[in-house]
Order: structure tokens, then C-alpha cells, then sequence
């Protein structure tokens, strides 16, 4: 699959249709996808799913109001219908003076960005679609593979996947932007179940990477297998208060939501407590989150935004301080900002939102020994059960059902599960008393193990 | 924004930790805004559904094609869906439609799947995407003679009329119902500090064609309503709240305790409760659920255990039939013929009728959440659970309307047989679930302390979870009082699915409730 000039004259022909609709700017983006996914089971090929798939999203802007729509119809004439279809129903919706189809007041890039080898950072690769679809089945048998074979203990797995896609992305609107990006990225998971006398327990793992001969289906196998495994015994302790150390992985996806709380957009329209605090402590000194939309091979790089503003590196907790949020135009216009080049978009069916890049916790110094050292008795944090229903997005207090290790004498005990760990994300930033130097990515984001000074847990 | 957007960004790879195939339900409104499959809108209008349906010729030909090449089954499933959804947000109302079609083309060989689509209604395009299909499929020694397939159109006594359709509803009184609702919630307290609304009505057109010689037309449809309201007190305190409905229906289906305006009061009532709400206390204790949506916690806790391609892999409800797997008085349904519930269906997504499955009955395993490929790798037929998205992904077992049945034990007796403990009136959180440990957890949206057999003060911030059968066990009472919650949830199992719950008042003996309170322990029912 190679860039096709159709397509970014179908996203141009749209724009231009829409000018003559009457609308006074407008944006469309195409995406190109290819993608392959694998599922095996049982060292058996069970599903094999192959998709091409390319379609447009329009954005029209009339009178302050703005009209979004998509189509999987790239043909001139459903584009046309599509875009009329918005100049007619935009009249409808409500005005509001900060919509915005970005131009070089905005901080596009202007006469477009670079394109090709050079600029891509690292994030494209042509064997990601080239590779053979035989070798794609093969790489996810050897994954499956090399779970089931690592340890007596495994019982089977419940699902193994490889998946892979490459995307083109073009954007054009009608105050100068037009240009194209690509990005590709391959990856496989496995959920293995482990058992020992009438002892069963599940481990998984997943590891998605930009190049796919940087894929190691083995690693894959032998972490969900080992994560598996550790479990077996696993017993809930009873409850009390106790130091919590997190895992690089379960710290991911708990600084996924302090991020949807640092958007500009939740912000300025009441939904986060954030609000009003830049320039105030938030955090401990050691904790510093930073969003860098172009780190060399990160998963989420790209030159731009889904609006077309440069993608860059923002600092948005410096030493515990809050420095600022993540801003599209529309955000900025409303905020006196700049966007920082975090409108995100997942294809071409959306409108696209504030989101982050590649998200990260500054590593510290700490080694994992010197992490759990002087914890006398606390709580190694490995698996969580349902994060979104289990944190507030709004008063940040959670309660998480999780599983993990006793921590005793500064060492990783016994394996624990049925319990619950209670406390407050506000809270639990500024608790944050040692950060490791291990930083692990996990798809777009990644942190290094982290402790913090208490936590509710309840158990037996 | 939200963890979801920022993952879908390269929206082609799965998340881990909490266990690949734990099973999320998740309100439809953080689903729907930052929708991770497909498109949000399109072109206005009405969709032209007389380009939908494609000759039988054409089907029969890409059936043939299909199983050209010694496959053991095949479908052709053909899909136009419009998308019309009105989100209000921060006082400001946009719509959006989307129209989008394609065409799944599958081929099984022994028990292997292989699957391809088109966004094109070509037919050499079809029957060419189906000889890829069949040639990944290929059996070493298969004739190359396509066989000849004639297809026979099937008939349901099953229908779901969709009224008013809604391309039949203009785009500013949309505009005018939303308005209304929205200032409903910003005028029900002065502490409300933001609200949002979202309106989804779905009508996906489909054509099914087999290897079987069934030919299938249906009409599926899903008018949604969710609110969201956030409040703030004069202390700095933030909550959010929400409630929701859903419906195979149109519009008209939502009046009574189904009416939009009820449900925004609810939202903006639950939003100033937490307001009020004590943490919620910890530990092992009992937790009496109230009836209706809290459906859904069976759903995660056994249901998902219950599907026939995870029993397959090995789930905790693997070799169970005839055995105990709940408390006697405990009977678990899935039925997908209940007039204008979201699960229901004429016809599942590979052609087979619907119909009402007994999963559990009164504590013993009856049966499993079968579709064609997984059924026959038990030994079962399908129990016309294989249900897919849309035309992007093949069938899989899945969930229709899962419900506890009515027991015998007086509703009010339950909690006032209930020294101390909780009571769930919703679980509007979500839940997930490990099908491999059977681990489960509900995030609770609405709950109060139970003191002395009354609800007294409303908590925040608890979860509970718990061990799938050993829980089903440990339930003591099951109240007379039913309640069949149309439910706008979604279920996300690699592919997402519209579900119905129901349930009556239940109590759990003891079950693992979180929060950041009080630890609870040496309570009656507890562990101890």
C-alpha cells in the first residue's frame, strides 16, 4: 500500500465542496487502513480476519456552527452528498465562537510538513502489510506456542492474538493545510490459565511494537506464562492500611485517567478538579508526566495532530507542579492558549477529541530492590478487574478489585487475590514517595514501578 | 477524552493486564463518544434502503464461491446501517449521521474460521473478497466445481416494529427534544455544573445467506438515551452521575420509568446523593442488589463463563451441565425474543432463530450461550447466540437478554432480614470479568448503608467483587419482584454488543466490597 494522490484529492475535492455549499471553512481527513488479525488456540489457526478499508470524515464550518459527518463511500458523488448533507443540517446546531477549522493563527504547519523516511520518526514500517500472512500465522503460533511450553503449570490458553495495521492519514481544509502521514505498528497478547491441584489462575501479557521484526512473540509467551504461573495460591489478606507498590503496567493505566482529567476540554467545561490549579502542587517532587507527540518510535508519533497543528513535547507535571493542559484549537481559542497538537482522531469516522500522544512518568533512580525497601508489610500491585468502573472520574476516589503480592520485609511474598485497594488519584499523586528507573512502555504509554505511602485495602 | 481514544488511536491491538478476555460492560455513553469501531456520522437524509438489498442471485453465487474449496460452512452477511445520534454538551446540541455498508464474507473449515469484508456492493467485488476467502480456507484435496447453492428465504413470527423511524424525525426537533431535556437537568439544582446527553438511534438493514440454503432479510434497530450530570457543592466536592435506557424500538417505546425526562431526573438525583454519601466501608459482608439493572452483575459474574467459545478454551463453567453452579432457588435466563429489549432478535447473526435459553436452573447447569462454530466443538447446536458487531467481524457467542428469574421470598423481607451490610440500587458503573478465575467486579453508581434491616445513608466510591460460581453460591434470598431493565450497555468482547438484564432483589451472604471507609469485619454473613 503506497500514498495515493486520489486521496488526498478526495479530502481536497470535499473541502472545496463544501466552500461551494456556502460554508465558510471546512476539514476532511482520509484514512487508508490494512490490517490482519490472527487468533490462534490450541496450536491451532482458530480465526483469520483481513481488512482494507479506507473512508472520509468531513468537518463544515457555517455561522459559528460546526457539522461532522463520516462516509466508507469514497466515491465523488456520496463525498459530495455527504458534504451537502452537512451544509444543510449544520444551520441547525449550535453556534459557538470558539469552533474553529485551524489555520497559521492556530499554529498550523504552515506550507505543509515534511513527509517520507526522514520524518517519520520511527513509526512506519513496510513489513508491517508486506510480511506474508502465513508469516503473521506462524509468528502468533509461536507465540501461543511458547506460553503453553514454558511451564508444566499451564493448563491452556483462552485467547492468543497477533494484529497488526498500517494507516495513511490525509488532511486537507480550507485554510491551507494539506498533507499526508503513515504509521504502522504490530503487536500480539495472550492470556494463558495456569493450574495446580484445584488451583486455577490466569496471567496475560501484550506487546505492541512499530517494526514487525522488533516483535518477539516469545517474550510475549513466556511473560504471560510466568504472569500465570506466580499466581497460583493466590489468597486474599485481610484488610488494612499499607504501603502500595504499582507495577509499571497497572501504572499505565492509572496515569491513562489522571490524563483525561489534565484535558483542556474536561477542564474548561467543569469536569475536573484539576481546574484552577496550574502552578500548584499536585503531585510529589518526584513525579513529572510529560506527553511527547514526537518521540522516535513511539506508537502514537506523528508529525501532526488530527487537526493538523505540529505534534509536540508538552510537560504537564513537573516535580509534583501542575504546568498545564493538553489543548486542541478549539480548547485554546476558549482557554487564550495554544493547542499543544493533541487533537486526537481514530480514523476517519471521528470527529476526533483532546487526547494524549505518548504519555510517560519521568523515571527516578530507584531499582526495584531499593523500591520495596523498607516496606514491612505492603501491597505489590499486578492485575486490576475493571479500572474504568472502578475509579471516579470526577472526585477521583476509587476502589479497585485487584490481585498482586504481599510485600514483606522489603521482599515479594506470597501471591494475593479477592482484594480491593481504596484511596483517592488525588491523593495517591502526592503520595507517590519513590519512582524506579524502570520505564515500561505499554502501547502509548509507560511508567516505571512506583510506590505510594498508603492505601486502603479491603480483604477477608 | 479518555483512555479509550488515546488506545484506538492505533485502534488495531488489544489491551492486557486485568486478563485478555475479561469482559467488559461499560455504560454505552463512554463507549458511544469516543465510539472505537467505525464512524460517527455521515450524510443527512434518509438512507436509500432500496439499494440495500442485494439479488439472491448475487448472495448465491458468493455462497458458492465460499464453499468452492471444501469448506464446511460458509455465510455472505450483508449490512447498510445509519447511525443517527444528538449529543448535548456544555448547552450545546450536534447530530450526526453516519451511513455505512459492507459486506463479511466466512468460511469455516474444521472449526477454523477465516473471514474477509468489502465496503463495496460490487458484485464481482463480493465474489472475488469470497474466493479469497475460500482459498485461505482451502482444503488440500477440494474440487474446484462450485457447488450450486439455491437459497430459501426464512420467516420469524418475531417482530420488532421501530416507531417512529428515524429518518422520519426532522433534525431540529431532534434539536428542540434535546434542548428541553437539557435544560430539565440544568434547572434541577443549582449545584448541577454540567450536563451531557446522548441520543443514538440505529437501524442496521441485513441479508444473511448460508451454506445452509437460508436466506435471511431483517431490520435490526436501537434507540438509545443516556445522562450524565455532574455536580459540585460549595465545599469543592465533585460528583457525576448517570442513567440510561435502551431499546430494539423508536421513540415511542420510552414512556413510564422508560420516559427521557425520568431519566434525567434520575441522573441529576443520583449526582446529588453522592453529594451526601458517606465512603463507602470495606470487607467481606452482605450486599442485598436491588432489582433491575443490577442484571448486569450476572452478566459479568456467570454469564460471559457461560458462552459457548470461552467454556470451549476452558472458562470456569467448563464441564458444569447437570452440575450445581448456584444456590438452589437461583435460575438464570437468556432470552432473545422479549418485545423491544436490546438483545432481542428474529434471527441471530448467522441465520439461526432466536430463542430463550435456561442457563441455570434452580442451582443446576442447564446449558451454554451457543453459536454454530463453538456449539458443534461442544457438541451443542447453536442456541442462535452467534451475534457480531457489524459486517467488520465474524460471529461470536454472545449475550442477549440475561436475566435471574423471580424467586420466592418477599422483596421487603430481604433487607429487613439484613442486620448490616449494603444495598446496590445500581451498578451503573460497568463491571469486567477473568473467565479463567471467574473473578469478577461491579462498580456500584447508587448505594446506601444497610443498619438494623433499613437503608439508611447513601454511600460512595465502593466496588464489589467476587468469584463467579462461589458467589452464585452464596446467594440466600431471591425476592419476588423481577424487574426487566432495558439497558443501553454495552458489552465489549472484542466486538461490542447492545444487551438486555433483569433481575429481582438478591442478597449475596458475603462478597468483597471496596472503598475507601471504615473496615468492616466480624460482621453476620461475613467470613467470619
Amino acid at each position: 500500500m503506497n500514498a495515493k494522490k486520489d486521496y488526498l484529492d478526495i479530502a481536497e475535492y470535499a473541502v472545496g465542496r463544501a466552500k461551494a455549499a456556502g460554508t465558510a471553512a471546512a476539514e476532511a481527513c482520509v484514512t487508508d487502513t490494512e490490517s490482519t488479525q490472527v487468533t490462534v488456540s490450541g496450536r491451532e489457526v482458530e480465526q483469520m480476519n483481513a481488512v482494507k478499508e479506507a473512508g472520509i470524515g468531513v468537518r463544515v464550518m457555517r455561522d459559528g456552527k460546526m457539522a461532522f459527518g463520516s462516509t466508507n463511500d469514497l466515491s465523488r458523488g456520496a463525498v459530495r452528498e455527504l458534504v451537502e448533507g452537512l451544509a444543510a443540517k449544520a444551520v441547525y446546531h449550535t453556534a459557538d465562537e470558539f469552533n474553529v477549522i485551524p489555520g497559521p493563527e492556530d499554529g498550523t504547519a504552515a506550507g505543509g510538513w515534511p513527509t517520507g523516511a526522514d520524518a517519520e520518526l520511527g513509526v512506519y514500517d513496510p513489513m508491517v502489510a508486506e510480511t506474508p500472512v502465513q508469516d503473521k500465522i506462524r509468528t502468533a503460533l509461536r507465540m501461543e506456542a511458547a506460553g503453553l511450553d514454558a511451564d508444566p503449570k499451564i493448563a491452556g490458553s483462552m485467547i492468543a492474538f497477533y494484529q497488526d495495521g498500517t494507516t495513511y492519514t490525509y488532511l486537507a481544509n480550507s485554510n491551507g493545510v494539506r498533507g499526508w502521514f503513515r504509521q504502522s505498528g504490530c503487536g500480539g497478547g495472550l492470556e494463558l490459565s495456569a493450574a495446580d491441584a484445584d488451583e486455577r489462575e490466569s496471567g496475560s501479557f501484550t506487546k505492541v511494537v512499530g517494526r514487525f521484526a522488533e516483535f518477539d512473540p516469545e517474550e510475549v509467551g513466556r511473560k504471560a506464562a510466568a504472569n500465570a504461573v506466580a499466581m497460583l495460591g493466590a489468597r486474599p489478606i485481610a484488610s488494612c492500611e499499607v504501603p502500595l507498590v504499582v507495577s509499571p503496567e497497572i501504572g499505565t493505566q492509572i496515569l491513562s485517567f489522571v490524563a483525561g482529567m489534565l484535558s483542556a476540554d474536561a477542564v474548561q467545561k467543569g469536569r475536573s478538579l484539576f481546574a484552577g490549579k496550574v502552578g500548584t502542587e499536585v503531585g510529589a517532587k518526584g513525579f513529572t508526566l510529560v506527553d511527547d507527540g514526537r518521540l522516535e518510535g513511539g506508537l502514537d508519533t506523528a508529525p501532526v495532530d488530527g487537526e493538523g497543528i505540529p505534534r509536540q513535547t508538552t510537560v504537564l507535571i513537573e516535580k509534583g507542579v501542575l504546568k498545564t493542559f493538553l489543548y486542541d484549537c478549539y480548547c485554546a481559542r476558549k482557554g487564550k492558549a495554544r493547542s499543544t497538537g493533541n487533537r486526537s482522531r481514530s480514523g476517519y469516522g471521528s470527529m476526533g477529541a483532546v487526547g494524549t500522544t505518548n504519555l510517560y512518568i519521568k523515571p527516578g533512580t530507584a531499582s526495584e530492590e531499593e523500591v520495596l525497601a523498607g516496606i514491612d508489610r505492603g501491597f505489590y500491585l499486578t492485575v486490576v478487574l475493571g479500572l474504568f468502573a472502578a475509579i471516579d472520574s470526577a472526585s477521583g476516589d476509587f476502589s479497585i478489585p485487584s490481585a498482586g503480592f504481599l510485600i514483606e520485609k522489603g521482599q515479594k511474598t506470597i501471591p494475593v487475590r479477592g482484594v480491593s485497594i481504596g484511596g483517592n488519584l488525588f491523593q495517591l499523586l502526592k503520595d507517590v514517595d519513590t519512582v524506579g528507573g524502570n520505564l515500561t512502555w505499554f502501547q502509548s504509554v509507560a511508567s516505571p514501578t512506583f510506590r505510594v505511602r498508603s492505601v486502603a485495602i479491603a480483604g477477608k | 477524552m479518555s483512555g479509550k481514544e488515546r488506545l484506538t488511536r492505533r485502534a488495531f491491538i488489544g489491551r492486557g493486564a486485568a486478563g485478555l478476555t475479561s469482559i467488559a460492560f461499560s455504560s454505552a455513553l463512554l463507549d458511544m463518544l469516543v465510539a472505537t469501531t467505525g464512524c460517527k456520522s455521515g450524510p443527512g437524509g434518509s438512507p436509500g434502503w432500496a439499494h440495500l438489498i442485494l439479488p439472491e442471485d448475487v448472495l448465491a453465487k458468493a455462497v458458492a464461491a465460499l464453499m468452492s474449496k471444501g469448506a464446511d460452512f460458509a455465510d455472505v452477511y450483508v449490512e447498510r446501517a445509519a447511525l443517527d445520534s444528538a449529543l448535548s454538551d456544555d448547552r450545546k446540541i450536534n447530530t450526526t449521521t453516519t451511513i455505512e455498508k459492507g459486506v463479511g464474507l466466512r468460511a469455516v473449515k474444521g472449526g477454523r474460521t477465516f473471514y474477509a469484508y468489502t465496503d463495496s456492493f460490487e458484485p464481482e467485488r463480493i465474489w472475488e473478497t469470497a474466493r479469497y476467502v475460500a482459498d485461505a480456507a482451502a482444503a488440500p484435496a477440494a474440487s474446484s466445481a462450485p457447488p450450486v447453492v439455491t437459497l430459501a428465504p426464512l420467516a420469524s413470527t418475531l417482530s420488532f416494529p421501530i416507531k417512529p423511524l428515524p429518518s422520519e424525525i426532522g433534525v431540529g426537533a431532534k434539536i428542540e427534544l434535546l434542548k428541553g431535556l437539557a435544560d430539565r437537568a440544568w434547572g434541577g439544582d443549582a449545584r448541577v455544573v454540567q450536563v451531557l446527553q446522548l441520543m443514538r438511534e440505529i437501524v442496521r438493514q441485513v441479508q444473511i445467506a448460508t451454506s445452509s440454503d437460508a436466506l435471511i432479510n431483517q431490520t435490526l434497530g436501537l434507540t438509545e438515551f443516556i445522562a450524565q450530570t455532574f455536580v459540585k457543592d460549595k465545599e469543592g466536592a465533585l460528583q457525576v452521575a448517570w442513567d440510561m435506557r435502551g431499546a430494539y424500538a423508536g421513540r415511542d417505546f420510552f414512556t413510564g420509568e422508560n420516559a427521557f425526562e425520568k431519566v434525567v431526573d434520575n441522573s441529576v438525583a443520583k449526582a446529588l446523593r453522592l453529594l451526601e454519601a458517606v465512603d463507602s466501608p470495606r470487607g467481606v459482608f452482605p450486599v442485598v442488589f436491588g432489582p433491575g439493572m443490577n442484571g448486569v452483575l450476572f452478566h459479568e459474574s456467570c454469564g460471559h463463563g457461560m458462552e459457548a467459545d470461552l467454556v470451549f478454551k476452558g472458562s470456569n463453567y467448563k464441564d458444569k451441565i447437570g452440575k450445581p453452579t448456584a444456590a438452589k432457588g437461583v435460575t438464570l435466563v437468556d432470552d432473545g425474543t422479549i418485545p423491544a429489549f436490546p438483545g432481542s432478535y428474529a434471527f441471530d447473526d448467522e441465520g439461526t432463530p432466536s430463542q430463550r435459553t435456561v442457563l441455570i436452573e434452580d442451582g443446576v447447569q442447564r446449558g451454554y450461550l451457543c453459536d454454530i462454530t463453538f456449539g458443534k466443538k461442544l457438541g451443542m447446536p447453536s442456541t442462535g447466540n452467534g451475534r457480531r458487531q457489524s459486517f467488520r467481524y465474524p460471529p461470536i457467542p454472545r449475550m442477549r437478554n440475561t436475566f435471574i428469574d423471580k424467586g420466592s421470598t418477599p422483596a421487603a423481607e430481604i433487607v429487613a432480614s439484613t442486620k448490616r451490610g449494603i444495598y446496590v440500587g445500581d451498578v451503573g458503573g460497568g463491571g469486567q470479568v477473568d473467565v479463567i478465575t471467574g473473578n469478577f467486579m461491579m462498580g456500584v453508581g447508587e448505594g446506601y448503608l444497610i443498619e438494623d434491616g433499613k437503608i439508611t445513608r447513601p454511600i460512595k466510591g465502593a466496588t464489589v467483587s467476587g468469584m463467579g460460581i462461589e458467589a452464585m453460591k452464596s446467594i440466600d434470598m431471591v425476592g419476588d419482584d423481577l424487574v426487566m431493565f432495558p439497558a443501553a450497555g454495552r458489552c465489549g468482547k472484542m466486538q461490542s454488543a447492545p444487551v438486555g438484564v433483569g433481575m429481582p432483589t438478591v442478597r449475596v451472604r458475603g462478597i468483597l466490597v471496596g472503598g475507601k471507609g471504615e473496615a468492616w469485619t466480624d460482621i453476620e454473613g461475613g467470613t467470619k
